[in-house]
């Protein structure tokens, strides 16, 4: 059986609507669960991604031309994943609970961007039990 | 996979019993907060949310739960969540919302 391989990249694009959400959840939750994250660490990772997802789509004007790339990069026991939007975000930003939630359980946490600028998400989570094998 | 709410009222125990299945997240969060606060309204009560089979909730699915309880606690009452999986519960404790909450095991009234 094939596992994910350090150094694969996944990319995804999504517009910016609600509906979708749930498919970068899933999907979030899959590769990290091929990567060999335990059940744990999976949810972290999942949760994180939902809210980054839910961070950005409060924070951009829906339209069509709208949308965000989530960038899946696999390193040695590490899931770094880079989010990053593309059109307008709305002048006030959307309250923090995401971001207090997303700060809780990934491992580095970074966010940039804002009015008339590109937002963009970086996030890393280790798997710990990989520095023990 | 979408959310699903049951709710009936217990007349014995003046409380209403809903049950929570699936997942909430920002696609749906606004519909769970417009359908309990129609039942809140209609009847003010106790709320004991049965949890057992909902497998996610998100920080405007939680946003939207606060909105309810600060109804129920305007007419003198509160929220009990039952069955909590563990997944959800550490998310109500990063965001100290254990402490708004009554979260507790289920009375197998749900």
């Amino acid at each position: 059986m094939a596992m994910a391989k350090t150094g694969e990249t996944i990319k995804l694009s999504f517009p910016v609507n609600p509906a979708y959400v749930s498919s970068a959840r899933l999907t979030a939750s899959s590769i990290a669960n091929r990567m060999g994250f335990d059940i744990d660490e999976i949810e972290d990772i999942k949760t994180a991604v939902s809210e980054a997802c839910t961070y950005i789509i409060r924070t951009m004007i829906t339209d069509e031309k709208s949308n965000f790339e989530i960038n899946f990069i696999l390193l040695e026991g590490v899931m770094e994943i880079h989010m990053v939007t593309s059109g307008m975000p709305v002048p006030t930003p959307p309250d923090e609970m995401s971001l207090m939630m997303i700060k809780a359980l990934v491992d580095d946490f970074k966010l940039s961007g804002g009015p008339e600028k590109n937002i963009e998400i970086f996030m890393i989570k280790k798997h710990i039990s990989s520095f023990f094998e | 996979m979408d959310f699903q709410m049951d709710h009936s009222f217990d007349e014995q125990q003046n409380r209403w019993n809903i049950i929570l299945t699936g997942e909430i997240d920002i696609f749906n969060s606004l519909e769970l907060k417009t359908r309990l606060t129609k039942l809140v309204e209609e009847k003010p009560a106790d709320v004991f949310l049965q949890c057992k089979f909902l497998e996610y909730i998100d920080s405007t699915g939680l946003g939207a739960l606060v909105g309810v309880l600060k109804n129920v606690k305007g007419s003198g009452f509160t929220i009990h969540m039952q069955d909590v999986k563990p997944n959800i519960q550490k998310l109500f404790k990063i965001t100290n919302l254990d402490n708004e909450f009554i979260l507790e095991e289920g009375d197998g009234n749900g």
